[in-house]
Formats: C-alpha cells, sequence, structure tokens
C-alpha cells in the first residue's frame, strides 16, 4: 500500500467516489496484490461494525420520555441573574492589576532574576497533562471577561488541546 | 442484558430535511423522530469513546439536550447525523476533564512493519461472534481516544473523511491518516483470529 491510497478503497466501498474515480480505483486494485488485500480486509471491518451496529443494548438514554423530563426541567429552571456592574468595577480591576504588576516586579528584584523565568519548560504538552488546568482555563476566561481582553484562554488554544 | 435490534445507521435524506425544518418550528413529534433515529448512534459512539456505559447514557441525554437547544444553528446542508457527533464528542470531551488524563496504550512504532505480515481474512470471518466482537471492543479500546473517535466516525458511522474532518477540527490529510493507522493497530490485534491462524 506504500503507493496505493487506503482512504480511495474505502471511499469505493462506501461508493462516495464519481463514476471516473470508482473505475480508476478499481482497476488499479485489480492488479495490485496489495490492494485487493487490504479491500478483504475493509469489507470485512465494515461487516463486523454493521453486525455490532444492530446489537445495541436497550439503555435508559435511548427513552425520549427521559430526554422530555430533562428538557422540561431545564426550561422551568430559573435563569441566573446577570451579576450587577458596580461603576467602580472598572478603577477597582485597574487598581488590582497595577497592584499585582508592582508586586512581583518587586518580588523579580528581590530574588535577582526574572519574574517571568521559569526551570520547568511549559508548553501545549504541559497544559494538556497539568492536573488542574482546566480551573486555571476558569480562572483566566474570568478575568477575560472581568477585564475585557483577551489573556490566555483564547478559543484557540483550548481547541488545541482537543 | 436485553438487546433490540436497530436499523443501518440513518441517511440524510430530503425526509430528514423536513423533519429538521419542523422540529426547528417547535414541533415535538419532529424532534422525537430525528431522536429516535440517532439516539443509537450518538449513545454507541459515545460509550466507544468513554467505554462506560453509564457515562454513554448521561452524555447521550446532554447531546440531545443541547442539540435541541441549537436547532436554529444547524445549517440546511450540514448532515444532522455528524452535527450531533459533533456535539456528542464535546460533552464527551468535557466530561473527560473532570475524569483525569487518560493513559494512551497504543503503540504504534511499528505499524509499517505490521502491514506487511497480516492475514487475509476469510469468508468465514466476516460473521462477528461474541468472542470476536469482545476483541474487536477490546482493540479498539486501545487505540488513543482521538484516533478511536476518527476511525468510529468512519467506520461505524460513516462519515465522508470531509465530515470528519470539520468535526475533529484537523486537516483531511490528518484525518486520512489517522484512520489509517488505527486500521492497522485494529487489524494487528485480531489478526490472531482471521485468516485461520497467525500469520
Amino acid at each position: 500500500m506504500s503507493t496505493c491510497r487506503e482512504s480511495e478503497l474505502d471511499a469505493l466501498l462506501a461508493g462516495e467516489l464519481s463514476p471516473e474515480d470508482a473505475a480508476r480505483v478499481h482497476a488499479h486494485a485489480e492488479g495490485c496484490a496489495a490492494c485487493r488485500h487490504a479491500l478483504v480486509w475493509l469489507r470485512t471491518e465494515r461487516g463486523w461494525m454493521a453486525q455490532r451496529a444492530r446489537r445495541m443494548p436497550s439503555r435508559p438514554a435511548l427513552d425520549f420520555a427521559a430526554l422530555e423530563a430533562r428538557l422540561a426541567a431545564k426550561a422551568s429552571a430559573p435563569a441566573r441573574p446577570e451579576p450587577r456592574e458596580s461603576p467602580w468595577r472598572g478603577w477597582r480591576t485597574m487598581l488590582m492589576g497595577a497592584m499585582a504588576t508592582m508586586a512581583c516586579f518587586g518580588l523579580g528584584l528581590v530574588r535577582g532574576v526574572p519574574a517571568s523565568s521559569t526551570e520547568e519548560p511549559w508548553g501545549a504538552e504541559v497544559f494538556v497533562a497539568a492536573p488542574g488546568v482546566e480551573s486555571c482555563e476558569d480562572a483566566a476566561a474570568a478575568l477575560e471577561a472581568r477585564v475585557g481582553a483577551c489573556l490566555i484562554a483564547t478559543p484557540g488554544l483550548v481547541a488545541s488541546r482537543h | 442484558m436485553k438487546m433490540v435490534l436497530v436499523g443501518a445507521p440513518p441517511s440524510d435524506t430530503d425526509g430528514e430535511r423536513a423533519l429538521l425544518r419542523r422540529a426547528r418550528a417547535g414541533d415535538p413529534a419532529a424532534f422525537r423522530r430525528l431522536f429516535e433515529r440517532h439516539a443509537p448512534g450518538v449513545w454507541r459512539f459515545l460509550r466507544d469513546l468513554s467505554r462506560d456505559e453509564e457515562a454513554a447514557d448521561e452524555a447521550t441525554q446532554e447531546t440531545f439536550v443541547r442539540a435541541h437547544g441549537r436547532l436554529g444553528a444547524l445549517r440546511d446542508e450540514e448532515r444532522v447525523g455528524a452535527w450531533l457527533l459533533g456535539i456528542a464528542r464535546l460533552v464527551h470531551l468535557e466530561s473527560r476533564r473532570g475524569r483525569g488524563v487518560q493513559v494512551d496504550v497504543e503503540d504504534e512504532a511499528h505499524l509499517r512493519e505490521v502491514e506487511a505480515v497480516l492475514p487475509t481474512p476469510s469468508p468465514e470471518d466476516l460473521l462477528l461472534d461474541r468472542e470476536l466482537e469482545g476483541l474487536l471492543t477490546q482493540a479498539l479500546g486501545m487505540l488513543r481516544e482521538e484516533r478511536r473517535a476518527a476511525l468510529l466516525l468512519r467506520i461505524d458511522h460513516g462519515l465522508p473523511y470531509e465530515e470528519i474532518a470539520s468535526v475533529m477540527g484537523w486537516s483531511l490529510q490528518k484525518v486520512k491518516n489517522e484512520i489509517h493507522r488505527a486500521r492497522l493497530s485494529l487489524r494487528e490485534q485480531l489478526a490472531a483470529h482471521v485468516g485461520g491462524g497467525r500469520p
């Protein structure tokens, strides 16, 4: 299969190819032992999955009444009140930010190293593996909402973790 | 366990689009019909991702609660099945976060060699008996979760590669690569049980 494409054989079996492409892939597979071998596996897998799908257990989640009850409960739940915006909130946030910056700067001077330096390497891998990282993201998202600026909990970063 | 027979995965037809339009307009019978068509596949997908039937129950219901609230966001050209499986995957990812990091047991370093020595299944191998079904489920469970999701979307739920790319947020090439690797890994696990013996 080094020069052959299994995805094309798969698409052939699924009937997803145009007539021209289907004829081309079919003609190739007839003369290619690796593709014929792959086709047998693909057919077998399709057969297995179809049989497996027909053996669905009876589960409570498949009962529409349970879903209706859930939807009704959601509809009758009181909506969360919007938090009231304090006129001093913006000033308070800016003051807290300035104080935090000064504290970090001061700590860096006392320790003789830049405040942002760290010995541990960190990156996407650390973000994925570190326990409690979701709570950090939540906190960052909350902070973003408060200050109205994009910090670290951007959708791109969150999406890249999945 | 009591088993129910369900038909082949539903295809999106004009009938389904009509159902969707009615459901959007607030027709509960139409939404119920969509649920009955798609809930078994959604549940199976979630069961295979989480490997936990009770977690799949909860996530299936949550998937349809969210779908109900977002029907208006579904574009006409989108397929309902793929859309629901995309929501299901997000629900699963959210619930997984609370359960810690999964340990991957898949070893792909030797997959290239595996391809060369796989036996060819015989026609008798098409029959999925209970033992083979258990082995198949076990082999699926050994795949890295994202790779497993992509493979299932293809071989169990019949999504075209382009739709899988959309659901997974991957490039088309990555989808093809991941599914190919998943297949090789699956075949390696099952090789001893097909073709009348070991390779």
